[in-house]
């Protein structure tokens, strides 16, 4: 695998020679693709220099959370580094025939930074930094939801990019095509009949449609571990596999979720400017209301729910047989008692 | 409670990730030992829970009607222990016969189908709200009232502390 890297980084950095990979290891790195890092040893106009890298590499197919594709990434990823100043790590290139890696895979720039987001929270080694990063983190989100489509997916890669039948022509059209999918797809993930509150959340989301608002380009997977950070500010914003075409409120939505999921804070901050979305609702005059967020939590949950329950659901049929759905299935229980809230069921504990 | 993926599907689950995802990347001889001993024992439980509570009320009742055999094989014999031994049947051995724990397989399989039938009423009273009957709203709060007390009882008992390993 060194080589391979070691190939590719010549391949995209003609201007480098010397190239030797020291360090490579797996790391956690998210669920949704195999993670490693190292350190590219090289020599550039005479001098040596070491460039720390990412390597994420895709899982076999059955395997697989999310079934994206790394050249759509790598374009997003050039095309918001070279268009905006939200911080993204530079993708130096990709490799989509699996032979050097054993699946398409692509190469990043290890940006600096703690990835270990929960010292923000609930009294960690970092809280003092929480109001800055979080605000920055709004900010940053605020202006990747204010990108023209056009101009950052010129080519229209991030309209359907996973296959789902997504229509964008208006917000409507997208707001039906996604219910649909999410209730055409219902029927691969019911390994357990408790799944039918995901389908009711199906249902009340089509009964219960919100105002409309301009789609953006989201991130997709915008959750408390998807994000590095130093010095008070986000350094990075990582994991853009999940990005597409949708509505903003969805961004602001699933963090909600994550933040119950994964015990972190970030909408509670920056606390100055009365939370997250006060901040958002400042920023872009949007005035989101509770309600609307509440919708969204449900509609981007159910956005992601459909690939991991997926997963899990050909875990438990035993197509493949790895530990990690199992854990994602335990770990997912704390959103029930949040989406039963969102859809009114009575007697939801305070 | 879900019924799928079942607590062996879980068990089984442990055994082939130590195998394929943990022994692999162990390299202290000491340590790939443990793990090895730790799929044993984990076959262990799978191997033991379907039968532990049957096998237990079993032993149970037939150590009742030993104590009572017993002391029936001894008739007339005399002295402190014959006494003790017929003391313990007249006690302990009278003790009632527990009942047999049912078996749970058809128990869960009709939890199943009942669990997929409240699934499909949620689908028609969709229909039905969407059309404008009122009743169906009402209707659908009562099942949402029962998965209610359920997602709350399987939060507390299926969740393990808090936020997600690996993910910052």
């Amino acid at each position: 695998m060194e080589q391979s890297v070691a190939a590719l980084m010549q391949q995209v950095l003609p201007e480098i020679s010397n190239v030797s990979i020291e360090g490579f290891e797996q790391i956690a790195g998210g669920f949704s693709r195999e993670t490693f890092k190292c350190d590219a040893r090289v020599t550039r106009n005479g001098s040596e220099e070491v460039l720390p890298l990412i390597l994420r590499k895709d899982p076999p197919d059955v395997e697989a959370i999310l079934h994206t594709d790394r050249s759509v990434e790598h374009n997003l990823i050039e095309s918001l580094r070279l268009r905006t100043t939200i911080p993204v790590s530079r993708s130096y290139g990709y490799e989509m025939d699996p032979a050097p890696f054993g699946h398409p895979a692509m190469l990043l720039e290890r940006a600096t930074g703690s990835g270990q987001t929960s010292a923000l929270f609930n009294g960690g080694a970092d809280e003092d930094q929480a109001e800055s990063v979080i605000k920055h983190l709004c900010e940053v989100l605020v202006e990747l939801h204010s990108c023209s489509i056009d101009k950052i997916d010129p080519d229209g890669a991030l309209t359907d990019p996973f296959h789902r039948g997504i229509d964008i022509k208006s917000w409507d059209a997208f707001m039906d095509s996604t219910i649909e999918f999410f209730e055409s797809s219902y029927t691969s993930l019911n390994y357990d009949p408790m799944l039918m509150i995901a389908l009711d959340a199906v249902y009340t989301l089509r009964r219960n449609k919100p105002r409309p608002m301009p789609l953006a380009i989201v991130h997709g997977d915008f959750n408390p571990a998807n994000f590095l950070y130093e010095n008070g500010q986000v350094s990075a914003l990582i994991d853009w596999e999940a990005s597409r075409v949708g509505d903003p409120r969805e961004d602001l939505g699933w963090m909600v979720l994550m933040d119950v999921v994964s015990d972190a804070h970030v909408m509670d901050y920056p606390k100055k400017e009365g939370g997250f979305l006060a901040y958002y609702n400042k920023l872009t005059g949007n005035d989101i209301t509770p309600e609307e967020l509440g919708y969204f939590t449900l509609f981007g949950t159910m956005q992601i729910a459909v690939p991991v329950q997926q997963f899990v659901s050909r875990r438990v049929n035993k197509e493949y047989m790895l530990l990690l759905p199992y854990y994602v299935a335990q770990s997912s229980i704390p959103a029930f008692p949040l989406m039963s809230k969102l859809m009114g069921y009575e007697g939801v504990p305070a | 409670m879900m019924t799928s993926p079942t607590v062996d599907d879980l068990l089984e689950g442990f055994i082939v990730a130590l195998q394929n995802e943990i022994m692999p990347h162990v390299g202290s001889p000491k340590a790939y030992t443990m793990c090895q001993m730790l799929q044993s024992l984990i076959q262990e439980v799978r191997q033991v829970m379907p039968v532990y509570d049957t096998y237990v009320a079993e032993e149970h009742n037939g150590m009742t009607r030993v104590l009572r055999e017993t002391a029936a094989v001894l008739g007339s014999v005399n002295g402190p222990e014959a006494d003790r031994i017929r003391e313990r049947a007249a006690t302990l051995g009278s003790k009632a016969d527990v009942p047999m724990p049912p078996d749970q397989e058809p128990i869960r399989a009709a939890h199943r189908e009942l669990g997929y039938a409240l699934q499909d009423c949620i689908t028609d009273l969709d229909v039905l709200q969407r059309a404008g009957h009122s009743e169906a709203d009402a209707a659908l709060q009562v099942i949402r009232g029962h998965l209610m007390g359920r997602i709350v009882r399987d939060t507390e008992t299926i969740t393990a502390g808090a936020g997600m390993a690996g993910r910052g």
